[in-house]
């Protein structure tokens, strides 16, 4: 029953008050999308040409293209990286589930403290991490060594299976953490009720637990999947003396170390990389979506009871702590105790040669002090306004009345489809082709917005599933209370979004100072970081400065965690 | 001046190609006076309330406060809600949880500038109107349900609103406590004399507390009317289903004289109607007899000035302060109430003219 139309009376014009909303949105959608077009175009452009792309007589072609798509040598690359990827996934991915179930829900011994030790390599840069292996399993490391002087077999570390350990040591923890809080936030019920119906324990966490976690693991799968793809410190590292190539360690040859730079093959590689990801990125979302049905919303009244492994609990108690130990303890703390010596053998007692001269080196050489002074100013106020940003990016995402919202959201999670190294021969040539910014090179303002990009996904998921738990009317309340939109961010979202705020910080911070690949291409004289010096010294041979610079961002990392975790409550993770 | 709030013509769709979750509401709610926006879950309530605020912005429409647009699509002015100076209770209170009470009802005030002395002295009267004095320094954690909905309400009256506006503000509470709540909230909303559009989805809070009463079913305005009127004519059958315990007949129109109208119903029996709705009715006309359960009596056959129906028990239910029946009529089946309990298996039920409303078939 709807009546008809009324007829409208005009009547005075309220007033509509000036107000920045509006303003500031469309600010902060301009600056994401530049943040992801400006390294983006570049290499599209370069992969037409014939010539490098700042040189005068350029020529548009498709040269480029068919002379890596005809290249065998680009294929076998390719095929060596997706056999790498995909092994060290299902390795990482398998170890990590084991662990994430016998440590959360079985009562072995030390479980405690294995929940930390564990998640330590998710801390570390894949860099040092590198560095610690081939200081302490490589063919002169001090573990195998002092094993060969037992009469032992040793074994090769520069081969495909040896790259494949190391890597998958630094993955591993991804699936441990995210199965470990699916683990947490799982509904106990659930296994409750398994009980009830017969089944032991041992087939509780069988048909069960295991198959609840299906969606972290497929998270964490295709998450692996994607960053062992451009992982390129550890091929790098382990594998280039011997001759392994992947598609990362192939564009850094080209593009750093050669003496002739094939620009339009740089290109080429980085556009085929690019769409490779984008597709793997796009299945992951597809996969999380479909995979929502197995989330259950738990009351957490009783704590599961933990799986008793009777006498067996000793023995695996032993096997994980053999893991943590030779598999993360040993390595660091050879690296680190390379710092403090002349020469590290097990020919020598290292508490005679004793020394801090590597450090001395790192302060008194100009270029390596400098380095560690931009990570660590990157790392605490690139990281503090980077993540303000993307906090304001999601709040526009979620909580705007902005048009184009949705296109935000995936505007701020594209660039997990951007390898870091990529991200920087992007920027590199987009500051080469935009006259009169090439100074700014030289500064840290560049490498902190290749950073806030490569990181900007990061931080969009660590804030928006805390906006998303805000209701919605809290910030409705405000705006009818009379406070604009920002108004409402500052006074009423932000407040809320403290805890969520600060280790959003600290895991940016943590990021932005292990970060290396992205500033590759890009560094120049005052902008290198401890990742591109560490990489510098290592071609020059010098073992123990790397050594030292490792265990400085190592320690900076505790310092933040522990300082942050302790200080302010951060937790990093569930 | 008049201040009435003026709503012409409001539509707002959600999803293009959908049916609207509003389609030209029209509304008048006198300066001073509570209305309720009452309906099934869905039926566009919220939405209503968020137009109004602000909060959503509808495809078409005017709303406005005396002279003072705040919503006209057709000039392209829509308000931002900070700008409209009205006060809100959301379903959820909507307290901010890092802010002590105080520091809630403040919040306002302190946007406006208004000196610090002036906020304090405000912030508690307002606290003392809602009874809750005393709880300034506390956060909202710490308060019950009823005293978070009581600090909502201080926070949306502080400044002083030209309207306001109440999302089921007693949803949340439970049943004892509701009751004395909307007592309270009537008491308070005629004392303040201020303009309040409330929303619920429950009859009987909409009966003990609006001036009028607009009912709402799939985004479209069905009743709007005092309850009285609600109570005695709805427009319509749903408003009727919606607004009490009713139960339906179908039947024929056998004669009409003036308002008087005779109804064969589908076993034969006829019933005696006046009909106060404006319907013109004819001879034929399949129709809805509307009978209210708790209108009917049962008694002897020989009671005069009513009609007389004969049914079958089907169930009985304790109800506690009374008995419910279901009954068979032959043509339908129908609740009755009684004070004891019933032993027969048959009852005689009489229907008083006033118990019986007749609606179009549909
Ligand atoms: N943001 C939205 N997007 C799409 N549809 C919406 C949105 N908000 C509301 N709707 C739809 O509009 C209709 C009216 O919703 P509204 O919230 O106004 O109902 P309501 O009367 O307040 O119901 P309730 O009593 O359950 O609160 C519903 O069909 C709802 O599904
Ligand atoms: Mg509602």
């Amino acid at each position: 029953m709807t009546a008809a139309k009324p007829e409208l009376k005009p009547g005075p014009i309220s007033r509509l008050k000036f107000s920045w909303d509006r303003i500031v949105q469309w600010s902060l959608v301009l600056i994401t999308v530049l943040l992801v077009v400006f390294p983006s175009w570049p290499i599209v452009y370069q992969s037409f040409l014939d010539s490098p792309l700042y040189e005068k007589a350029r020529n548009f072609t498709l040269n480029n293209y068919t002379h890596i798509l005809g290249d065998m040598h680009f294929w076998r690359i390719l095929g060596y990286t997706l056999a790498f990827a995909f092994v060290t996934t299902v390795v990482a991915a398998i170890i990590g589930i084991i662990l994430a179930v016998l440590i959360n829900r079985t009562n072995i011994p030390m479980r405690g403290a294995y929940v930390n030790l564990v998640s330590i390599p998710y801390y570390v840069s894949p860099l040092v991490l590198a560095f610690a292996y081939m200081e302490m399993y490589g063919p002169q490391g001090f573990g195998t060594i002092l094993v060969r002087m037992l009469g032992l077999p040793t074994w090769q570390l520069y081969t495909f299976g040896g790259i494949v350990v190391v890597a998958a040591m630094y993955y591993i923890p991804y699936t441990f953490l995210y199965a470990s809080s699916s683990l947490a936030l799982s509904d106990p019920q659930l296994e409750s009720a398994a009980r009830i119906g017969g089944a032991t324990p041992f087939q509780t966490i069988l048909y069960i637990t295991i198959p609840l976690l299906r969606p972290a693991i497929t998270y964490s799968v295709l998450l692996t999947l994607v960053s062992s793809l451009e992982l390129l410190s550890i091929p790098l590292v382990l594998g280039n003396s011997v001759g392994i190539d992947t598609l990362s360690t192939y564009l850094y040859t080209l593009g750093v170390v050669g003496v002739s730079k094939d620009y339009g093959a740089i290109a080429v590689v980085s556009i085929f990389v690019i769409v490779m990801v984008t597709f793997l990125v796009y299945l992951q979302g597809r996969l999380t979506n479909l995979e929502k049905r197995f989330v259950t919303v738990g009351g957490k009244a009783t704590r599961p009871k933990l799986l008793d492994l009777g006498p067996a609990k000793m023995l695996v108690s032993v096997f994980v702590g053999l893991y943590v130990i030779l598999g993360i303890i040993l390595p660091l703390a050879c690296i680190m105790l390379e710092s403090f010596v002349s020469f590290l053998s097990p020919f020598m007692n290292p508490l005679k040669v004793l020394t801090l001269n590597n450090y001395r080196d790192i302060f008194l050489t100009p270029a390596y002090r400098q380095s560690v002074v931009n990570s660590i100013n990157i790392s605490i106020f690139a990281a503090g306004i980077g993540i303000l940003f993307m906090a304001l990016v999601a709040l526009t995402a979620y909580r705007s009345t902005f048009k184009g919202r949705n296109l935000v959201k995936y505007l701020a999670l594209y660039p997990r489809a951007f390898p870091g190294i990529i991200i920087g021969i992007g920027f590199l040539w987009a500051f080469l082709l935009v006259p009169g910014i090439g100074s700014l090179r030289n500064t840290i303002v560049v490498m902190s917005i290749a950073f806030t990009m490569r990181y900007l996904p990061l931080g969009f998921s660590a804030i928006s599933p805390a906006v998303l738990q805000i209701s919605d009317e809290l910030d409705r309340a405000a705006r009818v209370a009379g406070a604009t939109w920002l108004g409402t961010i500052r006074h009423i979202m932000l407040p809320i979004l403290r805890p969520a705020l600060l280790s959003g910080y600290i895991l940016l911070a943590i990021s932005f100072l292990k970060e290396y690949a992205t500033a590759l291409f890009l560094f120049s004289e005052g902008s290198r970081v401890m990742g591109t010096t560490m990489l510098e010294l290592w071609r020059q041979g010098g073992a123990e400065p790397v050594a030292a610079l490792s265990t400085i961002q190592m320690l900076i990392t505790a310092v933040l965690i522990l300082v942050s975790g302790r200080l302010l409550g951060v937790k990093l993770h569930e | 001046m008049n201040n009435d709030l003026i709503i012409q013509g409001l539509t707002k769709k959600f999803v293009t190609g959908t049916l609207p979750a509003l389609s030209n509401i029209n509304l008048t709610i006198t300066e001073g006076q509570l209305t309720t926006l009452l309906g099934p879950s869905g039926c566009g309530k919220t939405t209503t309330l968020n137009c109004i605020a602000g909060l959503e912005q509808p495809d078409e429409g005017v709303i406005r406060i005396g002279d003072f647009y705040m919503t006209d699509t057709g000039r392209k002015l829509i308000l931002p809600p900070e700008q409209r100076q009205i006060g809100m209770v959301f379903q959820s209170y909507a307290l901010w949880p890092h802010m002590k009470v105080f520091d809630n009802v403040a919040f306002s005030l302190k946007l406006q500038k208004v000196s610090g002395s002036e906020i304090k002295k405000r912030v508690i009267d307002a606290l003392e109107l809602v009874d809750l004095g005393d709880l300034s320094g506390r956060y909202p954690f710490q308060l019950s349900g009823g005293q978070q909905q009581r600090v909502a309400l201080a926070r949306a009256v502080v400044t002083r609103p030209r309207l306001l506006l109440l999302d089921e503000p007693l949803s949340n509470l439970d049943a004892k406590i509701r009751e004395t709540s909307r007592v309270w909230l009537r008491e308070l909303q005629q004392r303040v004399g201020i303009t309040t559009v409330y929303v619920t989805h429950d009859q009987s809070e909409a009966f003990a507390m609006s001036d009028k009463i607009a009912v709402m079913s799939k985004g479209n305005l069905l009743q709007y009317s005092p309850p009285e009127e609600l109570y005695e004519h709805p427009a319509t059958q749903f408003v009727a289903e919606f607004i009490g315990a009713t139960s339906f007949l179908k039947g024929i129109v056998t004669s009409v004289e003036g308002n008087k109208v005779s109804v064969r119903l589908s076993n034969g029996d006829e019933m005696k109607i006046s009909d106060h709705s404006e319907r013109h009715w004819q001879m034929n006309n399949e129709v809805v007899v509307a009978i209210r359960s708790e209108r009917v009596e049962v008694a002897s056959d020989d009671k005069q000035g009513g009609n007389i129906l004969h049914a079958g028990i089907l169930s009985s239910t304790f109800l506690g302060s009374k008995w419910q029946h279901v009954v068979d009529t032959g043509s339908g089946s129908l609740k009755v109430e009684t004070v004891d309990t019933v032993s027969e298996k048959r009852l005689s039920l009489f229907l008083p003219p006033d118990s019986i409303l007749l609606f179009p078939a549909e």
